[in-house]
């Protein structure tokens, strides 16, 4: 039988270092996932999402609820995606200061637009829709893996949907704006 | 049910959580319902949207690459620049001192500071020298298989030819290949075509590497390689050696050994077999005048000896590249690897399967000719050549299911198995879970 978080994470920091490898695969879809629409490209998001499984696992005996350890990761993960987002933006500042702030705003030329705005999301409606789409579990194991009651994961899930919707309309409604002739000159 | 209730409930009532009645009350509201229908509709669509975009990510395949460096951080944690270190205190010196010791011959072992000093300024001289690349192209001799991983090595094998081409700018494109296997990134996306099985892959879109050619890439990026180099051997305490020695060609030359450890216990299964799992001495030669890298040899530390498994050499660095290098046209009729894996009807009976019911299934289905179940547990069609070869077999045993810590996603299921002709088989098949459809699927170790 599969451990759960907590399970896990104590197995690993009682002398199985190895077996950070299953946390790895449980949650490597919904982190990449994350990181994909905060930085916009496979490839950083691959490097980020690297990199914040090795810091969480160097940091693994700090972790106070072990119980906790998938929000814990998004967390650094946000800020690994905080550093390379910064260190991008430094290093093309001279030629390429626009294209990285549009980045920034969320631009619709983004591969992930929808994992964009799922990025925006409050974290307790982006970790829910993270674990039942990218890590492709059921509500009820949504439910087990966050402890919480099921009736709490649907109305979770519910609003999320309405939230998520509405951050779509307007990323993808201005794209539209952006691609219709200048107003002012129809006048 | 009112129109509030049902939007209370919708979620619930698509996920298939309400009980029969209240299932029944919301889909007798929707029918009546257009607001609802349209709600409904609106988040359907987005579920599906959502599902689709899942997909994709399960492509995505981070265990092993972090357990490297996970290996990597608890030899030693600390990981920087080759600059950075050079520069530290620490070292005891800085690039102006290189000059004054370039006559020596000099051998010393790690525990002296003044060996990792003088091999850091040969490594750092090689860096620089490379680190403005438009192109480079290598060529080298691997003991492996010409069909296998890129990264196979195996001791007992004659050395093949592997080559990579990488052109820097004005965009990122390179093609590596040996004689039975060949990747090529175009710049728009990256095919995979291994010719004995007649089976591509293509991922539509560009990549730093893939298919396991990460090793030869690192080698075709020396700045990088040599800065990964230097960490570990301060990171890990790993034995390195300087000697400066007199090139065929009259020109001085850095010798620079290192002993490379994977970090993985010699009882592992994976250990040695993969560039990536080995314990290996790797020896990089400079050339003094040019600082730029010339060869490397590396040296696998086997149970029967240590053996020579990779030379490289020839190194070209900045020169054009044909641009025909970087196209490939696969066969008509190639047989494409499948990325996904689609849920068959009675799925469950095969995600509910343990690793070792799955070898069974398969084998018994290559023993019967039965094709069709076969390919419920391959990513690829089974080829004309391997019906050929299983065709009617027999399993003689099955063992236990193990794991090894370089691949834990990975199960490994000992077999033998006798063929028609007679010809017995002993290996371990690997089995990965096909996140998608929770399927087992053989990821090497048969056919």
């Amino acid at each position: 039988m599969d451990l759960n978080d907590k399970e896990q994470v104590e197995r690993c920091r009682d002398g199985h270092p190895e077996d950070f490898g299953l946390l790895v695969g449980r949650y490597q879809k919904p982190l990449f996932s994350y990181l994909a629409g905060r930085l916009g490209d496979r490839l950083q998001a691959e490097e980020a999402a690297q990199e914040s499984f090795v810091r969480a696992f160097l940091s693994l005996k700090k972790l106070r609820k072990p119980e906790s350890f998938y929000s814990w990761l998004l967390g650094i993960a946000g800020r690994v995606a905080k550093e390379q987002f910064r260190a991008a933006g430094h290093r093309q500042r001279d030629c390429e200061a626009a294209e990285v702030m549009m980045a920034e705003a969320g631009d619709s030329r983004s591969d992930y637009p929808l994992e964009q705005a799922i990025a925006v999301l409050p974290e307790s409606y982006r970790h829910v829709i993270l674990l039942r789409f990218y890590e492709g579990l059921s509500c009820q194991e949504v439910a087990t893996r966050l402890e919480l009651p099921l009736g709490t994961v649907t109305k979770t899930l519910s609003r999320a949907y309405a939230l998520l919707r509405q951050e779509l309309e307007i990323r993808e409604g201005a794209e539209q704006t952006v691609n219709q002739p200048d107003n002012h000159e129809l006048r | 049910m009112n129109c509030a209730e049902c939007r209370d409930n919708l979620v619930a009532c698509l996920e298939g959580l309400l009980d029969t009645e209240q299932a029944r009350q919301c889909r007798a509201h929707l029918e009546t319902c257009a607001a609802c229908r349209a709600e409904c509709a609106s988040v359907t669509g987005l579920q599906q949207r959502l599902a689709a975009s899942g997909r994709v990510a399960a492509e995505v395949s981070l265990v092993e690459p972090v357990m490297r460096r996970v290996r990597q951080q608890q030899l030693g944690p600390e990981r920087n620049t080759l600059m950075n270190l050079l520069f530290r205190n620490r070292w005891g010196f800085g690039l102006g001192a290189a000059a004054g010791a370039a006559a020596l011959v000099l051998i010393v072992f790690l525990v002296s500071p003044r060996t990792q000093a003088s091999a850091a300024e040969v490594l750092a001289r090689g860096a620089k020298a490379v680190s403005k690349l438009s192109s480079i192209h290598l060529r080298g001799q691997l003991r492996t298989a010409p069909q296998d991983n890129f990264s196979y090595i195996n001791p007992d094998l004659d050395f093949v030819t592997v080559e990579l081409w990488k052109q820097f700018e004005p965009e990122l494109k390179w093609r590596v290949e040996k004689p039975a296997r060949v990747a090529v990134m175009d710049g728009q996306s990256t095919l995979l075509f291994i010719r004995t099985a007649n089976l591509a892959m293509r991922v539509p879109r560009p990549s730093q590497s893939a298919f396991d050619t990460e090793w030869l890439h690192e080698m075709a990026d020396p700045s990088e390689t040599l800065t990964n180099e230097l960490t570990a051997i301060k990171a890990h305490g790993w034995p390195v050696t300087l000697k400066r020695e007199q090139g065929a060609d009259g020109n001085p030359k850095s010798v620079i050994t290192i002993e490379a450890k994977s970090g993985l216990p010699d009882s592992d299964y994976l250990k040695n077999k993969f560039f990536m799992t080995a314990d290996t001495r790797r020896v990089y030669v400079f050339d003094d005048q040019t600082k730029l890298l010339e060869s490397v040899r590396i040296y696998l530390h086997a149970t029967s000896g240590e053996v020579l498994i990779f030379e490289l050499q020839q190194i070209d660095y900045n020169r054009p590249i044909d641009p025909a290098v970087f196209q490939f046209e696969l066969p008509k009729n190639v047989n494409w690897y499948q990325l996904e894996m689609q849920k068959l009807p009675d799925n469950e009976k095969y995600a509910s399967m343990t690793a070792a019911q799955a070898a069974r299934a398969y084998f018994e289905a290559f023993g019967r000719g039965d094709w069709t179940e076969a390919e419920k547990f391959r990513r690829s069609p089974v080829d004309e050549a391997t019906k050929q070869t299983v065709s009617g077999l027999e399993i003689v045993s099955l063992g236990q299911s193990f794991t090894s810590a370089a691949s834990p996603e990975a199960q490994f299921v000992p077999y033998e198995i006798k063929l028609e002709g007679g010809r017995v088989i002993k290996h371990n098949l690997a089995l990965k879970k096909d996140p998608a459809t929770g399927r087992w699927f053989v990821d090497g170790g048969g056919f």
